[in-house]
């Protein structure tokens, strides 16, 4: 089927996507004037030369780059992002450490985002001009100039330390602990593993930084939802529909509303895909264990394995979601599908 | 119905990346049912409710005792394998967890006492150092501790040859000599190695229980040694408490061991959580999520003070903040500043214009000490007395002398931070009074380790945190011409190396002291660096415990704490 061959047509592009995103990090890295070895060994063992050529030849940096180079992507195609630098671990498994605690506040702030936002913008369209509209304005507004660290403290210090109804930083109350690890999923692995009281304080420990994770992509949807929505109302096959005599409430949700989404989706995948691979300010402020603060630490430390590894993933995922994005849009839009 | 479905496409982009993302292979090491040796921990809901026994007294278990939370950063942790971790936290994760041969206790940190050592003894020259074990003693595994083992876990960690590797160099052999004697040979004489022995890292480890994980202390251990991965998340150690978790960047959680051999603990359980913002670590001491925090900063210490439900206290740190200058005519970066610098009267010039009280007021809210030279106060022979401060006369006359009468301009390098950026900018201004210009430049961290490690800059601004007791913490590291500090910042002067090598090589204490002493006013005369402040650490911690004790090195040792009755 046309879809199909689309797809896997689309699948292999990658590859060499892939492998021109490794060539320009790895040239890119290993440009900065930078010595490695310094983020590899301590101030002290800098001082004995076994140990400094040891490590040089440990992590193979005395090989010529193009050398170091094929080595990286012949370990890449077994599945092997290399050690880490700084945590000594398999890069693989760093990411699956940190990983799973940015996906579940990723989705947690886009389900925020989407709730809210959504019909923020559709009220806002339908109402232009009205209270809820200059509500709604404001609203997105604060979220997108509102930098996380100042908006994540002043939240923990009102609802946490002043008002004390949501739980302090953390992903889970430390006299509770984490439920028995499945997928390092809070949410999930608490009700596979029926603790409720870890799901409970999982579930209360997400709300706040996917307020302030989601509260960006919350403005960014309520204020396209809305303009799309105010321009799709002027067109004049809606001006037919009205014509025809039907209720307001049919005009919006069915001719009105499914064409103003449209646009939504790319907009959407793209949030996605950018909650997804972590965000330094909120997770530092909510000590979240994820893959933002991750991937800065390599980047500062000039940790070459870890910053090709997780620039890699973030990578992938953003081809990915333009993927699904591409496809959806050919299943719910026939035109695409048919030119 | 056509929106309904738009709505559901978006649910399956949502369900769809869920569950591309969410089916990672579950992590290798998933922790089956954590092997706690001393404290079976099963969570309530597998055990049966037992009929009330009661006829013996039931043991007092680790899940009867309270839970004691510490909020502190975490971040810079690792590993928490003893063979690799070279940071600051581990240390006190570490002497929690492992017990070393000897140790300074936080009330007395100038005498030495044993831990798992009886007694101790070397031979004229500090070549070689002969420990004797305490009879008797068990890990928390049960397995007795053995020479075998002290020979295992220091081979083990030179022959790894990771971050505190350094520890042992110049250590020929560990070796059993008996069921409890271990001999450890040095190279040169190397009087400090008892001090050093107290290093945290050096804990005894369990090398059955290491073997067991795929450990070995084998010469080719770097390649062929397997434990870091189950000593990431498990201890193997006598301490007081077990490691049973590690979750990088969030949460460290140990377990009491009940049969540790000074006693059980008095917290069943310690949740070490990782929380960066200060403010926030403050609140969660206010609330009572937690216990105790690492440390307070400053400009929150009339917040915390005005909580009657939390006591702080105020200790004097080791760590210290300098700033170096180089004594190589011709840099790599800027040689105009250090041809300059190579000059001591212009070093002299810099160090008399900084107006170190108002920085420690400004920067520090009042919490900081100064030493006269780069050796802080609390270490042998270091006098405070012979603490100078601002001179702005002395300073230009010092410039006039070198020819510089009218100003010069001087390039200053520093990793920037939140505090750095304002030191520096402090300085700046104090030394453009006395006619001396400074262009702040500002580096990423790894950019400024390279280049200071390289030997390429003019004007640094470091810190430095001890890893052991003993005045070659300091001695060695500046005064040496070819470590570490010292070699960074092309300072060479045989006598000071001289004096450096005596309290290196001489154990006599009045000797040693007679040497830091005038090495301190060589220090102070070449000026090769300037302390900019000694730290004063503020730690808090709830009413509701006791027995709170402050440790340079190692901060705090959990055993000691207790919930007020």
């Amino acid at each position: 089927m046309n879809l199909i061959s689309y797809i896997v047509r689309r699948l292999l592009l990658m590859i060499p996507m892939i492998i021109g995103i490794t060539i320009a990090l790895f040239v890119v890295t290993r440009i900065v004037p930078v010595n490695p070895l310094a983020v590899i060994l301590t101030e002290k063992s800098m001082d004995n030369p076994a140990s400094v050529k040891a490590a040089t030849e440990k992590w193979g940096l005395d090989k010529s780059l193009p050398e170091q180079y094929f080595i990286y992507l012949k370990n890449l195609v077994q599945g092997d992002m290399g050690i880490s630098f700084k945590t000594k671990n398999p890069v693989t498994k760093d990411i699956i450490t940190f990983l799973p605690a940015t996906i579940e506040l990723g989705i947690a702030s886009f389900i925020f985002a989407i709730l809210l936002g959504l019909p923020l913008g559709i009220f806002a369209a339908l109402r232009a001009g009205k209270f809820i509209d200059h509500f709604s304005r404001v609203f997105a507004l604060l979220g997108a100039s509102m930098p996380p660290f100042w908006s994540g403290l002043l939240m923990l210090f009102l609802f946490y330390y002043k008002l004390g109804v949501l739980p302090g930083p953390g992903r889970v109350d430390a006299r509770i602990g984490p439920p028995t690890h499945a997928t390092g999923l809070f949410l999930f692995d608490s009700l596979l593993a029926g603790d409720m009281p870890a799901f409970w304080s999982s579930l209360s420990h997400l709300i706040l930084p996917a307020i302030i994770l989601g509260w960006f992509t919350l403005a960014l949807m309520a204020r396209i939802t809305r303009s799309s929505l105010i321009e799709v109302l002027q067109q004049d096959y809606i001006r037919t529909a009205r014509a025809k005599g039907l209720r307001e409430s049919a005009v919006v949700v069915k001719h009105a509303l499914q064409n103003a989404l449209i646009p939504m989706v790319t907009i959407m995948g793209l949030a996605f895909a950018g909650l997804m691979t972590g965000a330094i300010m909120t997770e530092t402020i909510f000590a979240w264990p994820g893959i933002g603060r991750y991937a800065v630490e390599a980047s500062v430390n000039l940790d070459y394995p870890a910053l090709m590894g997780t620039t890699l993933v973030i990578a992938i995922l953003y081809m990915f979601m333009n993927l699904i994005v591409d496809v959806l849009y050919a299943v719910i839009d026939p035109r695409i599908r048919e030119a | 119905m056509k929106v309904p479905r738009t709505l559901l496409y978006l649910l399956l982009v949502v369900c769809f990346a869920m569950s591309v993302v969410g089916c990672q292979p579950p992590a290798a090491e998933t922790p089956a049912a954590p092997e706690a040796p001393a404290a079976t921990q099963a969570p309530a809901a597998e055990q049966p409710a037992q009929p009330a026994p009661t006829e013996e007294p039931k043991p007092v278990t680790a899940e009867d005792l309270p839970v004691l939370v510490m909020a502190m950063r975490l971040d810079d942790v690792v590993t928490l394998d003893p063979g690799y971790a070279g940071e600051t936290t581990n240390l006190t994760i570490h002497i929690n967890t492992y017990d070393t041969l000897v140790d300074f206790r936080p009330d007395d940190l100038t005498n030495m006492v044993g831990r798992l050592a009886e007694s101790w003894e070397n031979n004229a020259d500090f070549t070689e150092f002969t420990f004797k074990l305490k009879p008797g003693l068990t890990f928390a595994s049960g397995n007795p501790i053995t020479a075998e083992d002290v020979a295992f876990s220091w081979n083990r960690m030179i022959n790894i040859a990771g971050a505190p590797a350094w520890n042992l160099d110049g250590v020929t052999a560990v070796e059993a000599v008996d069921e409890l004697t271990v001999k450890v040979t040095c190279a040169e004489p190397n009087p400090a190695f008892l001090s050093i022995a107290a290093n945290p890292s050096l804990g005894i480890m369990d090398s059955k229980l290491v073997k067991e994980h795929g450990g070995t202390d084998a010469k080719d251990a770097a390649t062929t040694d397997t434990a870091k991965e189950w000593l990431d998340q498990n201890s193997a150690g006598s301490g007081p408490f077990t490691l049973v978790r590690w979750s990088p960047k969030s949460e460290i959680e140990l377990v009491a061991n009940m049969t540790y051999f000074k006693g059980a603990p008095k917290f069943g359980k310690v949740i070490i959580k990782h929380v960066e913002d200060p403010t926030t670590q403050l609140q969660m001491l206010q609330t009572g999520d937690a216990d105790l925090i690492g440390q307070l900063d400053s400009d929150l210490m009339e917040v915390a003070q005005a909580d009657s439900n939390l006591v702080i206290t105020t200790d004097q740190t080791l760590d210290m903040n300098y700033l170096a200058m180089t004594s190589n005519c011709k840099t790599e970066i800027s040689p105009e500043s250090s041809a300059l610098l190579c000059d001591k009267r212009i070093r002299q010039a810099v160090a008399y214009g900084i107006d170190y009280d108002g920085l420690i007021q400004s920067v520090m809210n009042g919490y900081g000490v100064r030493a006269p030279s780069i050796i802080p106060l609390g270490i042998l022979g270091v006098d405070p007395a012979k603490t100078w401060g601002r001179d702005v006369e002395k300073s230009k006359a010092l410039l006039a002398e070198a020819g510089h009468a009218d100003g010069i301009t001087l390039d200053y390098y520093y990793a920037s931070n939140a505090t750095r950026e304002i030191v520096a900018a402090k300085v700046k201004n104090d030394l453009a009074e006395v006619g001396i210009t400074l262009n702040l430049n500002p580096m990423e961290q790894s950019v400024y380790l390279s280049e200071m490690r390289a030997q390429k800059l003019p004007m640094a601004q470091g810190g430095w945190t001890p890893d052991y007791l003993d005045p070659t913490m300091w001695t060695d590291y500046f005064a040496l011409g070819d470590r570490s500090v010292a070699f960074r910042m092309w300072y060479k002067n045989e006598k000071a190396t001289e004096l450096a090598m005596t309290v290196r090589t001489n154990m006599d204490r009045a000797a040693r002291e007679k040497a830091i002493v005038e090495l301190q006013d060589i220090l102070i005369d070449d000026m090769p660096y300037t302390m900019l402040w000694q730290g004063v650490g503020i730690h808090a911690h709830r009413n509701t415990l006791t027995g709170y004790k402050f440790h340079p090195v190692w901060l705090v040792d959990f055993w000691e704490l207790a919930p007020v009755e």
